[in-house]
């Protein structure tokens, strides 16, 4: 229990107590009336004392009430409060989960999101009149809807506004700000110091986290200072959806398009459910466009992933994921929509959608002046039946004209490889070195580092996937030094072998070592890597996975020469006109809803550039709230939802104290009227 | 004005200690001593001794010296010897009223003071018109006035005036006042003590100073119904009205009924004592009329008859 006015109260007593007392006192002063004698009422008095012990107390049985009555009536000016939690701190900082799966619909009707916001008004209502509060809503990102205020009504009109989007929920980035606004700690991109607001200098804030609990990257984050209290929301777990979704095109047979999705079910139940396919809206002809999947209960799914299960009845043997792959000829661009039919809380993960282009020809450049490497690669790309293989030397690439390197805005091939070739001549596209560096920020190489193993590879990366580095061997790599956001997928024991960064239009894969100073080439490691490169990398030149997003990503839009004005239409069916820079990208952040985006440029003469964005989050789609979460080390329990922070206890004591008043009247009474 | 006249007059009976037509009544009574005591003075009542009383009592031989006005010559004329015829000698009757008017005695409506002065006026009255001697102490702390040798119903307005004269005052000790009765009325006879006995000092002490001079004892204790039903409530400061004494008290329900155990407890305590030492005690409420008390109670105790 706090006391929310305890000077006030202590003022109240300062004044009230030695009053009470004083008039105590005073009463004590009888009315006097003569007797005849006192003889036997002395005696009287004496014998009750003697058979009475507790005469004194009895006596004094109407002070105690009165203290008793002005002690509650002292408490009920303090205006205590009774928190169901710790006390809160000056400074709060409220975050709202508004990824995708707070769009479940609950049992009443409303949807987790209104459930959460309602949760956090409330709280916000409760709150006491000196702590500050701010807002943060998050899925993928967080948006700060609120700095820090007194005000309690824009607190509540803004977390009332907060709308969900589709995308997954991640707290890399919310967290980071709610901790950097509630201690002045910023130290995180993009965030700068002087940006926070003076409110938030103080004493660590409580973060009140509104959730379902459903986060993907909670167990990677930690929190530096203050509280971190999680109100868990909803309580559907009834939820089926498409959690991988691939469409490629066969390689031999490039008309082909194979149309991969994985169905999931989250729920205690087993289902039976279709997954149709359509193209541009239309169903695909024939009977497999329509599957039918048989899912067991889904109650073995830990964080999203299957789990192994035990033996039960036939529905409960079903595995609660089942892949269904379309396989059908098409040989020109579109829209596929893969939907499974199915009411159930969560929407969003039943239908996916992806833009297919034409097929064509993968298009990779060697870049590199030493004959082994070019034997290799060579050999490679024609058992990977890459027709359109191009070897050039570095001076060559250097001297080539634009034309012959760019198309359209990006690299006129699908994968350039270089060897031992450090260039800046890197239009948007996907580049692998190997011994050597793109000329980019961030990107620099220090000393050599000899005769160590390589000790961690990344195995879940599709590059690195099969990839046996436990038998390659490097006599000698580069140490590495590259942006924070760069991916390691090989390393040794204290740096970076190989690496992926990712910038906008732009991915590279950076080797430290050269191809000839290494067993690589010999290996049969070298072969799947680079099958994996041109499938993960140049793979976008059939399929182009690029523009398949998750909601709330940021699409890199490539800009034709030329183009004055870029019009994305959403699936919602808004039109954005986002400004056009410089530049020869537009990075577009709007896409908060699944579906497709049509760009199109100034005259629409070329069409539409399609992007769509899927959730394909198992994590969302296993909508069952969680009890607790883990950041960091650290587990957070939930708190009931509608636990109020500070319930109002002066309703109680002024109560209290009218029964004290009744009491003390009842017993004065008694003792004077016999 | 004539009503003013008549509250006036019934207000003046309401205080006046003997109302005529109860003294009419009295007339009919006399005292009754259970002992029969010998007397200086010749009176009505029968003595001890022989003397000259038209009563025969005895015959003895004559020695030398008798008077020889109580020879009985018929005798002397039949035997030739001398007798003297005796003859029951008749003495007066000591009435004594030890009567308390220490300040206790002034509570009460009516006061128990009156009420006690009234008690003795009858008693005095009673004795006076049977030629008793009626003597009159009254006491507080020590004997403070008295009328004694009072014998005949003329002197009824003397007795009345020294009674009407007597203010409730001063602490009560009858111990004190006992002692110097005891030493001032040697005479034999009736005592009746009216006091209400709340006396710190005890009772027993002055009673026995009483025994020792072998008189007739009557005690009547006064209360009045404030004191045996006290109409109290509160926290109350109660004063002793002759000492000052203080007693703080909380009125509760316990506390009243242990105060009535205890001074029912207390007159139980007269009584035992009483009885054990042949002492006639009896308990007056003031609420009970006066004149029950005299016409019904004293008769039925053998004070009078």
């Amino acid at each position: 229990m706090n006391l929310l006015s305890w000077p006030t109260a202590l003022l109240f007593a300062g004044i009230a107590v030695p009053l009470l007392l004083l008039l105590y006192f005073l009463k004590l002063r009888r009315q006097e009336r003569s007797v005849s004698s006192t003889l036997l009422w002395k005696k009287a008095v004496l014998d009750l004392q003697v058979n009475a012990p507790f005469q004194k107390l009895r006596r004094n049985l109407l002070l105690f009430l009165q203290l008793l009555l002005l002690a509650a009536v002292l408490l009920a000016i303090a205006d205590p409060v009774a928190n169901f939690l710790d006390r809160p701190q000056k400074n709060v900082v409220i975050m709202i989960d508004r990824s995708a799966s707070m769009q479940t619909v609950e049992e009443d009707g409303r949807s987790r999101l209104e459930h959460a916001t309602e949760a956090a008004v409330d709280y916000v209502s409760h709150l006491d009149a000196d702590v500050r509060a701010m807002v943060i809503s998050f899925a993928d990102v967080p948006t700060v809807e609120c700095t820090f205020t007194h005000d309690a009504r824009r607190l509540a009109r803004l977390i009332r506004g907060i709308e969900a989007i589709d995308g997954p929920s991640r707290i890399g980035e919310a967290l980071p700000l709610a901790v950097a606004y509630s201690t002045n700690l910023v130290d995180i991109p993009g965030i700068a110091a002087s940006s926070v607001p003076e409110a938030a200098v103080g004493d660590a804030a409580d973060i009140e986290f509104f959730s379902d609990g459903r986060i993907a990257d909670a167990d990677q984050q930690y929190v530096m200072r203050g509280t971190l209290r999680y109100y868990r929301v909803g309580a559907r777990n009834d939820n089926a959806g498409i959690v991988a979704f691939d469409v490629k095109r066969i390689w031999d047979r490039p008309g082909m398009l194979s149309v991969f999705v994985q169905v999931a079910n989250f729920g205690p139940d087993p289902i039976q459910s279709d997954v149709s396919i359509s193209l541009n809206g239309k169903l695909l002809p024939g009977a497999g466009a329509v599957r039918e999947v048989s899912l067991g209960p889904g109650q073995a799914f830990q964080d999203g992933r299957p789990a192994e299960r035990d033996g039960g009845s036939a529905d409960q043997d079903l595995p609660p994921a089942q892949n269904v792959l379309f396989e059908f000829f098409h040989d020109s661009g579109g829209v596929i929509e893969v939907r499974l039919h199915r009411a159930d809380a969560l929407a969003t993960d039943n239908v996916v959608v992806a833009p297919i282009d034409p097929p064509r020809q993968v298009r990779v450049l060697a870049v590199t002046d030493r004959w082994p490497v070019e034997l290799y690669l060579t050999r490679f790309m024609k058992e990977l039946e890459i027709e359109d293989f191009q070897l050039m030397k570095p001076d060559a690439f250097e001297q080539a004209p634009d034309d012959a390197l760019i198309a359209e805005g990006r690299s006129a091939f699908d994968l350039v490889i270089f060897d031992r070739h450090d260039t800046d001549r890197l239009p948007p596209g996907n580049y692998v070195s190997f011994g050597c560096l793109p000329k980019i920020e961030g990107v620099s190489a220090g000393d050599d580092i000899e005769g160590e193993p390589l000790i961690y590879g990344r195995e879940d990366h599709p590059l690195i996937r099969y990839v046996n580095y436990d038998g390659l061997y490097v006599a000698r790599w580069r140490r590495l030094e590259l942006p924070p956001h760069a991916v390691t997928l090989i390393e040794g024991s204290d740096s970076v072998v190989m690496a992926m960064l990712t910038d906008p239009g732009h991915r590279y894969v950076i080797t430290a070592f050269d191809l000839l100073e290494s067993n690589f080439l010999n290996e049969v490691a070298f072969p799947i890597f680079m099958q994996n490169a041109i499938g993960y990398l140049a793979g976008g030149g059939m399929i182009a996975d690029r523009r398949l997003v998750q909601p709330g990503e940021t699409i890199s839009i490539a800009l034709p020469p030329g183009a004055q004005e870029v019009r994305i239409r959403r699936p919602n069916g808004h039109i954005d006109e986002p400004p056009v820079p410089r530049g020869s990208f537009v990075n577009y952040a709007r896409t908060q809803d699944v579906g497709v985006y049509e760009v199109s440029f100034d005259d629409d003469r070329a069409g539409p550039e399609l992007y769509a964005a899927n959730l394909l989050d198992a994590v969302e789609s296993n909508i069952a709230p969680a009890d607790k979460f883990r950041v960091g080390s650290e587990a957070v329990e939930s708190i009931e939802r509608d636990a109020k922070v500070n319930e109002p206890l002066w309703p109680y004591l002024a109560a209290a104290a009218i029964l004290i008043l009744l009491l003390e009247w009842w017993i004065y009474n008694r003792r004077i009227m016999i | 004005m004539t009503q003013v006249s008549t509250n006036a007059t019934a207000a003046a009976r309401k205080q006046a200690l003997l109302d005529p037509d109860f003294l009419a009544r009295l007339e009919q009574l006399e005292i009754v001593s259970r002992k029969i005591h010998a007397s200086r003075q010749k009176g009505e009542r029968r003595s001890k001794r022989q003397g000259e009383s038209p009563e025969f009592a005895d015959y003895r031989n004559y020695v030398v010296g008798d008077d020889l006005r109580h020879i009985d010559w018929n005798i002397y004329a039949r035997l030739d010897r001398l007798f003297l015829k005796l003859f029951l000698e008749e003495e007066e009757l000591n009435v004594s009223v030890l009567l308390d008017v220490s300040g206790s005695m002034g509570v009460g409506d009516p006061s128990k003071s009156l009420y006690s002065k009234r008690v003795a006026a009858a008693l005095a009255y009673i004795g006076l018109c049977n030629f008793d001697r009626v003597n009159l102490y009254a006491y507080a702390d020590r004997l403070v006035g008295r009328v004694v040798g009072l014998r005949s119903r003329r002197v009824l307005p003397q007795v009345i005036s020294f009674l009407e004269s007597l203010p409730a005052e001063g602490k009560s000790h009858l111990t004190a006042a006992a002692r110097q009765f005891a030493l001032r009325h040697t005479q034999k006879g009736v005592v009746l003590v009216i006091s209400d006995l709340l006396d710190k000092g005890g009772f027993d002490d002055g009673l026995r100073y009483l025994i020792g001079r072998r008189l007739d004892i009557y005690v009547l204790q006064v209360l009045s119904p404030e004191e045996m039903e006290p109409d109290l409530a509160g926290d109350l400061k109660l004063v002793d009205c002759e000492d000052d004494d203080v007693a703080e008290v909380t009125i509760s329900r316990p506390l009243l009924e242990k105060y009535k155990a205890n001074l029912q407890a207390y007159c139980r305590s007269i009584r035992d004592y009483c009885h054990q030492r042949g002492i006639v005690y009896l308990l007056a409420p003031t609420n009970h009329p006066f004149e029950t008390l005299v016409m019904t109670y004293l008769r039925g105790r053998g004070l009078v008859r």
